[in-house]
């Protein structure tokens, strides 16, 4: 088989191109909506509320132990029929597969989030909270000012695998049709037959994504833990 | 809500076994299962060898290992699956699709069990290795007898996680068509073509069944009386 790589500085590249800033665009929304998400869940899961702890536990259980994949064509397929009418045909005519992913993903990883977060939160000593309490801090403020910044450097770490992890899963948004990466390697792959070319970039791209952003969360980690005494990390919570 | 149009028994029998019956070919949740459980199997044992091979005190093959770990995680599973399923075809080989997901599958996941792997013998103390080589076993035994076996209960909660993973992950054989639970489903669902919420529903519903199975009986060997009771027997 003949290889041409020249092909990349052509169409196809402008293609791939164009694909890398739907996956980028993609996985900044979800990364956002799922660690506000996440954010929320946790910190409602590790206060303990006995009223909402049931449904907290269904949703973390519920997207966590289902495809993403499965969750996206779910979310994509039932819009038409959950959405009010007016609302779907607005966002049809600025296509909401997007829309679709971005809530797929950020509800699926918003699960993983949470659980970081919980744990972030559990692996601090209660002492420290009733320490925070007992000198007169208010609730929130011990929360955000004693507890948050312990357990972010704690939770860290899983939480950069977690984005990593959306980068990932964005090309899964390829099955209802977003252009990203991998939906335009199909497409330069059914329409001009350079699919080993473009799947090589696609995959060295997706690969210093993932490199750089694990790269950052290194740096980001070391710079919060200058302060302590190295010791082993915990084992990270991971997903797909 | 109209499940009874989806849930009618021919609509299980697809989504469970596919046209097992009708015209003997595997599809559906036993398609799922095999493609899980065969690449659960499969990468226990690649990740296993790439895992031992991570702490090895040979620079070479801990860097290999290494190589291998960060090449295969940082790629999403679905790219790899599109290499196994294209790359052959460059050569004039084509692997069944079945081939070729769980190629990808195996892969991908033989990745994160190796650094699972690694993690769980470095969880062992050092005191052990020294004292079994003290007491006269040689390096392999050491590792054969003492360091593998608490090394798995220390990995055991890790793993039984890549496993429900894995399983989920083989719902990506439907992109290329292979006829697995969601291929199948987005068939019944293409084919009532107005219940898309409960044919979703459905699937979700059997995938949750089965991942969240599969983690309640890994976590029950988390009890080390009755890990020991199962794997300690020898």
């Amino acid at each position: 088989m003949h290889l041409d790589w020249t092909i990349l500085w052509g169409n196809p590249g402008l293609l791939i191109l164009q694909g890398l800033v739907v996956t980028l665009q993609l996985s900044a929304w979800t990364l956002l909506l799922a660690f506000l998400l996440g954010l929320l869940i946790g910190t409602v899961r590790w206060l303990g509320f006995r009223i909402t702890e049931p449904f907290c536990w269904l949703y973390v259980e519920l997207a966590r132990n289902t495809p993403p994949v499965v969750q996206i064509l779910f979310w994509y397929f039932s819009a038409s029929y959950v959405l009010p009418a007016w609302l779907f045909i607005g966002m049809r005519d600025v296509g909401y597969e997007f829309g679709a992913a971005v809530v797929a993903l950020a509800i699926y990883h918003g699960a993983f989030v949470a659980e970081v977060v919980r744990a972030g939160l559990n692996s601090i000593p209660p002492s420290q909270f009733d320490a925070a309490r007992a000198l007169g801090l208010s609730f929130p403020h011990s929360l955000l000012r004693i507890l948050a910044p312990q357990a972010a450097r704690i939770a860290l770490p899983p939480f950069v695998n977690e984005a990593t992890s959306i980068v990932k899963n964005t090309s899964l948004a390829m099955a209802i049709g977003v252009t990203e990466l991998t939906y335009q390697y199909k497409h330069i792959d059914s329409f001009q037959f350079r699919g080993v070319e473009a799947l090589a970039a696609v995959t060295a791209i997706y690969l210093m994504l993932c490199l750089v952003i694990a790269g950052l969360g290194h740096l980001l980690s070391e710079r919060l833990s200058q302060h302590v005494v190295r010791r082993d990390t915990p084992s990270a919570l991971t997903s797909e | 809500m109209e499940f009874e149009r989806v849930w009618t028994m021919a609509n299980w029998e697809r989504l469970l076994v596919g046209d097992l019956f009708n015209q003997g070919v595997i599809g559906g949740l036993l398609m799922t299962l095999l493609l899980g459980t065969s690449a659960i199997v499969l990468s226990t044992a690649l990740g296993a060898i790439v895992g031992v091979m991570r702490t090895s005190s040979w620079r070479t093959i801990s860097a290999a290992s290494a190589v291998y770990v960060q090449a295969f995680r940082n790629v999403p599973l679905l790219i790899l699956v599109f290499w196994a399923y294209f790359f052959p075809t460059v050569f004039g080989l084509q692997l069944s699709k079945f081939a070729s997901v769980l190629i990808a599958l195996t892969l991908f996941t033989a990745a994160y069990i190796a650094e699972i792997v690694s993690g769980g013998i470095r969880s062992v103390g050092r005191g052990h290795v020294e004292a079994a080589r003290a007491l006269g076993l040689s390096p392999i035994e050491v590792q054969l007898w003492i360091v593998l076996p608490q090394a798995f209960f220390n990995m055991l909660p890790a793993l039984a996680g890549r496993y429900v993973v894995a399983i989920k992950n083989t719902s990506l054989a439907f992109l290329i068509g292979l006829a697995d639970l969601t291929e199948i489903g987005k068939q019944i669902g293409a084919r009532l073509m107005t219940a898309p919420i409960e044919v979703y529903l459905t699937l979700l519903m059997i995938y949750f069944v089965v991942n969240r199975g599969l983690s309640m009986l890994l976590r029950a060997l988390e009890d080390r009386h009755r890990f020991n009771r199962v794997f300690m027997r020898m």
